[in-house]
């Protein structure tokens, strides 16, 4: 039997432990991404599996590259990465620290919190889209009753309210698990550490900014890149609210690669937009996996 | 929960348990001698789902030893379910599709050819409503399951409130009507009813009621199988929609679902819908259902169009194919068709079936077949016709630029325009 | 322990209040339509509180549909996804955390990447590689394809988690003489349990809300339908009863609810609980 307590050792016992994960990946997503890119390099409409294939080309990446349709999808899909992951921080960072004090009720007011995580999205988004309605939505009625807004907002058919809409029901849908992950984090966190601090005369922001922040760093990292590929990737909530309108303002990748595979049928050009999606997401994965997921310590 | 990892004979046990649990779940299904698989989004719907139901248990009742698998996949989900299964190599035995999506599968062949069948089985295809659309390259892919006309479903209370005493039946009188009854009640800005209910978040909403406009300013979609969009009467029809838009009278971002239920909840006047809508009104509340009215569109022809169709894969055994054809003859066969007729309030697709004792019994019925009979005759399919396999594409290209005319305010000469050279591009 | 004053109370409790009201709103409004006669769903002016509650209409589901069946199915496929997920997960992030692997990260990145392709381009070849294995309409095609979708976060959570963890303990374990797989389970499992905590929600809540692979591979076997398959199916053609799908969404969100119960404490255990010395 090998030690692997040896050092020498160590790796092997490292790759072992790992061998699952790879596995289970290996056997059940390559041979889709396999046959994505395969389909991605044919012209056609409907790709069979087991037929034959048409000869290879790059004319699906061309069109795209050269389609307004593709560019438009690209900076619509970053506009709310950034913007649902950005607000979803500062709101679960928030929240986890809110839940973390003392204070009467804690665990009922830790289960609410985590409630919009419990409910299935296409509801979520139903309910959203009933009180978003631009005619006899209650939103728009408060807003109107309490003067904030004089003519209703057709959320819908805004292009920019559209983007806010869905972006607010997707912070909405997507904050717990990081208020979840966090409050985790936060729990790790030595109490010494805080009272050392104080002792140096460091006030509250100090505190957070000194001795929060820096030790949660490895669970924010984790968590902002489990929400960006979330956001890349979600459809429901898109597809129930506006199924990508209005004029194409939330049509992101996923909404495109979908249109494109299952409506349209051209599932060259959809395997095209999936494959480039598949990229763009490894591309910044490694990025942010470089820079915030290395140990603290 | 105590940490899972305590004990790994535990965590064995559990697991075999798992396991032989699962096994006998998807064992549980009985096993037959032979089991066909239908999928299909009406199963469980009231009427064309209790027919679908009668069809099922007369062919279980003659062919003893075989049962049909039926399972539900909901209307939204069931295109994608259908490709999956297709592309998967899994398709159901008996295959029931929408009219407007069953191109694609038969363009790739993935239908089998009814043709030898129909034949065989002397089955008389004559006037059988919308049998045309199931052509495709030569060859009879489905048969028509349903064809229906358009109506206009109309609040009469809130029509006479306003000082209307009978339903439009044309443009001006429609606009007139729609004037009158969108009104805000209670003063508090908010329009409370609104008079034209159009699902405008609704890309297919969009197009069938913009295509009522369209055709009864003498247009059309598509001319000789290619697309006339550039045309007067569909810019009319453009303008028109419009015109309703502009003054406020549609209910902005609505779909169809929620129009029908805006309109039984009594805060649309009029809406312009399949018979369908009937079976809506049915489930509002008894003072509402006695002033919910039918009536003949406001636009000539009507709007009307196939619906769904039934059909088998072309890659069966023999024998499975022998009997999801059986099943299928039963489903057309006169009795079956007339029993269609009574439990989806519509008439049936086959010609010759003597409808008296409906009518009779529920006074819409010869609405019904008014509607039908102007929109067939007219040719009308919601399904334009050159453009099948583009559907989809098409419908979101409609639905885009006539939203660009509504929001941006453009002309509809120019979003007629675009409209020509969008679709063009598809082809 | 610093004790708050009163103002600091005061400032605590409006903001959780408030937070929590903003926050809510929707559930409450589902609750509402939920129990809205299916007649007056879209009353407006919007009512707060409906006219005429239909408490039945919970009782009313479970009298017409297999809700049960449903529930159960779902639990299962749950738990042996939470199995499955964890123990692969908790391996592999251990791995990326305490040992610097030559290409490490680029394992990391491999185990990502289900999470990078969009769902839509999965599912025809899922479809097919559970057709050719035979296990389409089998819920274990399902449990193998969630699990696949969780291990990528579940991995990546646990390893951000026990990148927070000192490793004095391990240190001492080691000179004590424990071997290495004891050292995850004796030594930082038990002072994981906030991570374990999250990352067993997390698995618990995604496959319990899934909807797209029980979907592709269970629609034909209706003994195998999951609780978002089963509401699902209740959108009708033409109209849809929301007051029924509402309540059906909120009897499904139950088990979900206890769960998190049952896990909080341990998601705010605190370092300091289970460190054995």
């Amino acid at each position: 039997m090998i030690d692997f307590t040896a050092p020498r050792h160590r790796a092997k016992f490292g790759y072992l432990l790992l061998g699952p994960a790879v596995v289970l990946m290996a056997a059940i997503i390559v041979y889709p991404i396999l046959l994505s890119v395969s389909i991605s390099m044919q012209d056609v409409r409907i790709a069979r599996i087991g037929g034959e294939s048409e000869p290879w080309t790059f004319d699906n990446y061309i069109g795209l590259f050269q389609s307004a349709e593709f560019w438009e999808a690209c900076w619509i899909t970053s506009k709310f990465v950034l913007f649902v992951g950005g607000v979803s921080l500062v709101i679960a960072l928030a929240t986890a620290i809110l839940v973390n004090q003392k204070f009467h009720g804690r665990s009922a007011a830790r289960l609410l919190v985590m409630l919009p995580w419990a409910v299935p999205e296409v509801v979520a988004t139903v309910i959203w889209a009933w009180m978003l309605d631009s005619s006899f939505g209650v939103v728009n009625w408060m807003l109107l009753r309490l003067g904030l807004i004089s003519a209703q907002i057709p959320f819908t058919s805004d292009p920019t309210a559209a983007f806010f809409a869905v972006s607010f029901v997707m912070i909405w849908k997507g904050y717990p698990m990081m208020a979840i992950m966090l409050l985790a984090g936060l729990q790790s966190i030595p109490e010494e550490q805080y009272q050392a601090a104080e002792v140096d005369g460091a006030g509250v922001w100090q505190r957070f900014f000194y001795v929060t922040i820096p030790n949660l760093l490895p669970v924010i990292g984790v968590a902002l890149i489990m929400t960006t590929l979330w956001v890349f990737r979600d459809f429901a909530i898109i597809n129930v609210l506006t199924a990508g309108g209005p004029l194409g303002s939330t049509t992101t990748l996923s909404i495109l690669t979908f249109e494109k595979s299952f409506a349209f049928f051209r599932m060259g050009e959809g395997a095209a937009v999936g494959v480039i999606t598949l990229i763009i997401c490894a591309i910044l994965s490694r990025g942010m996996i470089g820079r915030f997921a290395r140990s603290v310590h | 929960m105590q940490p899972k990892f305590k004990g790994g004979t535990e965590l064995a046990k559990l697991k075999s348990l798992l396991l032989g649990t699962c096994a006998a779940l998807a064992l549980a299904a009985p096993v037959s001698a032979e089991t066909l698989t239908f999928v299909s989004w009406m199963k469980g719907d009231p009427g064309y789902g209790d027919w679908w139901q009668e069809v099922i248990t007369e062919f279980e009742k003659t062919h003893p030893g075989t049962t049909i698998e039926w399972t539900k996949v909901a209307r939204s989900d069931f295109a994608d379910t259908m490709f999956t299964m297709f592309a998967g190599d899994n398709p159901p035995d008996i295959v029931h599709l929408a009219s407007f999506e069953f191109a694609p599968f038969a363009n790739e062949g993935w239908l089998e050819d009814l043709g030898p069948w129909i034949a065989e089985a002397n089955l008389d295809l004559t006037n059988w409503s919308g049998q045309s659309t199931c052509q495709w390259d030569g060859k009879t892919v489905c048969l028509m399951m349903l064809y229906t006309g358009y109506v206009m479903a109309y609040n009469e209370a809130m029509l006479a409130e306003n000082g209307i005493a009978a339903p439009p039946t044309n443009w001006d009188e429609y606009l007139e009507t729609a004037r009158a009854t969108t009104k805000d009640n209670d003063g508090d800005g908010v329009m409370d009813t609104y008079g034209v209910g159009i699902a405008l978040k609704d890309a297919a909403g969009l197009m069938y009621a913009t295509q009522g406009f369209v055709q009864d300013a003498g247009g059309s979609y598509t001319v000789d199988g290619k697309p006339a969009f550039n045309t007067p009467g569909v810019i009319e029809g453009l303008r028109r929609l419009k015109q309703l838009y502009d003054e406020k009278l549609i209910p902005a971002d609505q779909t169809s679902g929620e129009v029908r239920q805006l309109f039984i909840e009594g805060k649309i006047a009029t809406t312009v819908d399949g018979p369908w809508i009937y079976n809506t009104m049915k489930t509002a509340t008894p003072e509402m259902q006695s002033v919910l009215k039918l009536s003949m569109p406001p636009g000539t022809p009507p709007v009307g169009g196939t619906s769904n169709v039934v059909t088998m894969p072309s890659d069966l055994s023999d024998e499975k194919k022998q009997l999801v054809w059986e099943f299928i003859q039963i489903a057309a066969s006169e009795p079956f068709q007339k029993r269609f007729a009574e439990l989806g309030s519509s008439p049936a697709p086959r010609a010759g079936i003597d409808y008296a004792d409906l009518i009779a019994q529920e006074p819409y019925f010869s609405l019904f077949i008014e509607s039908n009979e102007a929109a067939s005759s007219a040719g009308i399919d919601r399904l334009p016709k050159g453009l099948e396999l583009q559907f989809n594409e098409v419908q979101k290209i409609f639905f885009e630029e006539v939203q660009r005319m509504l929001i941006e305010g453009r002309s509809p000469e120019d979003a007629a325009a675009a409209l020509q050279t969008a679709v063009e591009a598809t082809l | 322990m610093r004790t708050r004053s009163l103002p600091g109370n005061i400032a605590v409790y409006a903001t959780v209040g408030a937070v929590l009201i903003t926050l809510l709103f929707p559930i409450y409004w589902m609750v509402i339509t939920a129990l809205s006669p299916s007649n007056q769903l879209r009353s407006f002016p919007p009512r707060f509180w409906p006219e005429n509650p239909q408490f039945n209409v919970f009782s009313d589901i479970l009298a017409a549909q297999p809700f049960g069946l449903w529930m159960v199915n779902t639990l299962l496929i749950a738990l042996a996804t939470l199995i499955l997920s964890l123990t692969v997960s908790i391996l592999a992030a251990y791995a990326l955390s305490r040992h610097n692997l030559r290409g490490g990260e680029s394992v990391g990145l491999f185990i990502l990447l289900a999470k990078m392709l969009p769902a839509t381009l999965l599912i025809i070849p899922l479809f097919a590689i559970f057709k050719s294995m035979g296990l389409v309409g089998n819920i274990w095609s399902v449990v193998i394809a969630q699990a696949t979708m969780i291990v990528p976060f579940a991995t990546w959570m646990l390893k951000g988690y026990f990148d927070t963890l000192p490793h004095e303990l391990e240190q001492a374990a080691l000179v004590d003489g424990c071997s290495p797989l004891g050292i995850i389970f004796r030594v930082i499992l038990p002072i994981s349990a906030p991570g374990l905590a999250a990352t067993a929600l997390y698995c618990f809540v995604i496959s319990w809300s899934d909807y797209l692979f029980a979907r592709t591979f269970l629609s034909t076997s209706e003994s195998t339908w999951t609780l978002s398959m089963g509401i699902a199916s209740m959108k009708g053609e033409f109209t849809t009863s929301w007051n029924v799908i509402m309540a059906a969404s909120l009897m499904a969100s139950v088990p979900i609810i206890l769960v998190f119960l049952v896990l909080e404490r341990f998601l705010v255990g605190g370092l300091s609980a289970g460190a054995e010395k």
